[in-house]
């Protein structure tokens, strides 16, 4: 329980942040391709992943690796086989419903068909005569129906009102999701209370209503108005969502719809819910698992250093971090991750020793150090300066025996050095390259560079980084 | 440094006569030949890989370990009275050792030389220099393999 609460106070402000934003995108992942096929196949391919991971802490080795096979090739089918269906939940939404909004199903019910077709048709002055049948019969009242047997949808009731069509006079019956018969004859209202200008569509409208449970809904083809009739009433309809309640009641799905509503709330909570938890549980088990110790030798950087003053010599340039962590964090870790960095702003000429502290260390995010070995680093810092020095070549090898090395001169027999003054103080010449006496035969020049020794010397910019030597061999008087 | 000086082979010989060859060491810090400080003055400083009949012999700056030894010859004119030099042998910029010569009139010569070792490898110099410490001349040379 320590170590829980431990685990949450520990938590930085930028892990929240991390946890939310991973969270919100799978969140959004789901609510884009939620009922599509690649949202399924993602949700296997998700469950094999756990398999693997639950094979690979079992040790099963084998099965661990047909797994891990099986899902990386999954991943590849998934964008290739479905690529088409991807491509069209993305390209059907605009960038605020990628981001932010959340659709109800995507299938247009019924209803909402419906309501838009009687609009549509409404707006462009298209006659219409559509009959819900309720609990009665129709057979007996509605006489030359042509039977159509369709699958309701917005075009085809458009397409059968279009005033060239052969059976747009007259009604058609919609019964669940099924356009069942078209031009359709309805029994006309005797009534003479009705206003003179609904025609004949209105009266066969309220003829029906009058003799049977159904909702007929009328559209004028002169004014455009949308009028329901039921129960011997004829209702002028203004605003789609009248409408849409009004179907509702009538099909008795109002409470369906209400129940579904909060369903479908429900299950988007619970997929938030769900990818908040599981973000958080694979960020814990990420980022503050502490099952892995791990020893890295890093560079040490020394910082704000006198411009006037050179690092003569380093008790040390690396040091070891002995970090702990989880091991996915471990593995990831990139060199360029991890600096030691000392501040020479406050060193003085002279010996100088540095501690390296956690504050010294900058470590990639849930990365904790155990240690540094070694602690404490020594700095030797000296004064630059320049100082002429004889050249002296640096001979290795080996001449034939019969023969000497005669002569030998330099040019030019000194150049000017840069260094740390102490260091400086203490050399009397500085010495070539070494150069190989063995292939020296008789008289000649060699070009070599200087050796610079400790590396911190620098050759003046006045002076050559080059020497000539001029030799010459003679035998050897035995 | 005790032991290293034991290594040493101390020849200091006082001649009366004057050398034919020329320095031969890469000199060049006080200037090779003919120095003079106060009374003595330096004409002749040369390594050599031996001495034969107090004449410098196979003049050279390069010494093979398998030569064994090396040899700093140094001549002086006129010395008028009784006189010290040390030559001072450095490998690097350590001291190796540090050899006292007395010229005794109307001798003008004196030579000092060292035993070669493997770790002797490496870049060396001769100090000369007087009584009160002065720099005669400084010869470089290289004892290799």
């Amino acid at each position: 329980m320590d170590k829980f609460i431990y685990l949450i106070l520990s938590l930085r402000w930028q892990d929240i942040i991390d946890i939310g934003l991973v969270s919100y995108i799978l969140f959004r992942f789901y609510v884009l391709f939620r009922g599509t096929n690649a949202f399924r196949v993602l949700i296997g391919m998700t469950i094999l992943w756990f398999f693997q991971q639950i094979a690979v802490s079992m040790g099963l080795i084998v099965t661990s690796w047909v797994v891990q096979g099986v899902v990386t090739l999954g991943a590849f089918i998934i964008i290739v086989i479905f690529r088409n269906e991807i491509r069209t939940v993305l390209l059907a939404r605009n960038l605020k419903f990628i981001f932010w909004g959340v659709s109800s199903k995507i299938v247009t019910s019924t209803i909402e068909t419906i309501v838009q077709s009687v609009f549509d048709m409404a707006r462009r002055n298209c006659g219409a005569l559509i009959v819900l049948p309720g609990r009665e019969d129709l057979e007996d009242v509605i006489q030359k129906g042509i039977p159509w047997q369709g699958e309701m949808s917005k075009e085809m009731i458009l397409s059968i009102f279009w005033p060239q069509n052969p059976v747009h006079d007259g009604a058609a019956i919609i019964q669940g999701d099924q356009i069942t018969q078209v031009s359709a004859i309805l029994p006309l209202s005797r009534r003479d209370d009705l206003p003179s200008y609904y025609g004949t569509r209105h009266r066969a409208a309220l003829g029906l209503a009058e003799t049977t449970d159904a909702l007929i809904i009328a559209i004028s083809e002169e004014r455009g108005d949308v009028v329901a009739a039921q129960d011997s009433q004829l209702k002028v309809i203004k605003q789609k969502r009248r409408l849409e309640q009004i179907l509702q009641q009538h099909m008795g799905t109002a409470a369906k719809k209400s129940r579904e509503s909060i369903k479908e709330r429900l299950m988007v909570t619970a997929a938030a819910l769900i990818s908040i938890i599981f973000v958080t549980a694979v960020w814990f088990s990420v980022s503050k698992g502490v099952d892995t110790l791990a020893n890295l030798e890093t560079p040490v950087v020394y910082m704000n250093r006198d411009p006037a003053m050179e690092i003569i010599r380093t008790s040390s340039n690396t040091v070891s971090l002995e970090l702990e962590g989880s091991g996915a964090l471990i593995k990831s870790i990139k060199p360029d991750q991890i600096q030691v960095k000392l501040d020479l702003k406050k060193s003085k000429v002279g010996p100088n020793s540095f501690t390296i502290t956690r504050e010294s260390i900058s470590l990639p995010p849930g990365i904790i150090l155990k240690g540094v070995t070694p602690p404490v680093v020594d700095v030797d810092l000296d004064v630059l300066i320049k100082k002429e020095l004889p050249v002296q070549i640096d001979w290795v090898g080996k001449l034939p025996n019969r023969f000497i090395l005669a002569d030998a001169t330099i040019e030019p027999q000194t150049v000017t050095i840069i260094g740390g003054k102490r260091m400086l103080e203490k050399m009397s010449a500085i010495y070539t390259e070494k150069v190989p006496l063995n292939n020296l035969e008789g008289e000649g020049t060699i070009a070599v560079n200087l050796a610079l020794n400790p590396a911190s010397l620098k050759i003046a910019p006045n002076s050559k980084e080059k020497v000539t030597i001029t030799y010459a061999t003679k035998l050897r008087n035995e | 440094m005790i032991q290293r000086i034991l290594h040493l082979l101390l020849l200091a010989v006082i001649l009366g006569f004057l050398f034919p060859d020329s320095a031969t060491a890469q000199s060049g810090d006080t200037g090779a030949s003919k120095t003079s400080v106060g009374k003595i003055i330096l004409v002749q400083a040369v390594m050599c890989e031996d001495m034969l009949e107090l004449v410098p012999r196979n003049p050279t700056t390069v010494f093979s370990i398998e030569r064994r030894k090396a040899i700093c010859f140094t001549s002086f004119d006129p010395v008028t009275e009784k006189t010290i030099v040390y030559h001072q042998w450095f490998h690097r910029d350590q001291n190796s050792a540090k050899m006292k010569l007395t010229l005794n009139p109307p001798r003008w010569s004196a030579y000092s030389s060292i035993q070669l070792r493997a770790e002797d490898i490496g870049p060396w110099r001769v100090e000369i220099t007087d009584a009160q410490g002065h720099i005669l001349d400084i010869l470089r040379f290289s004892i290799t393999e």
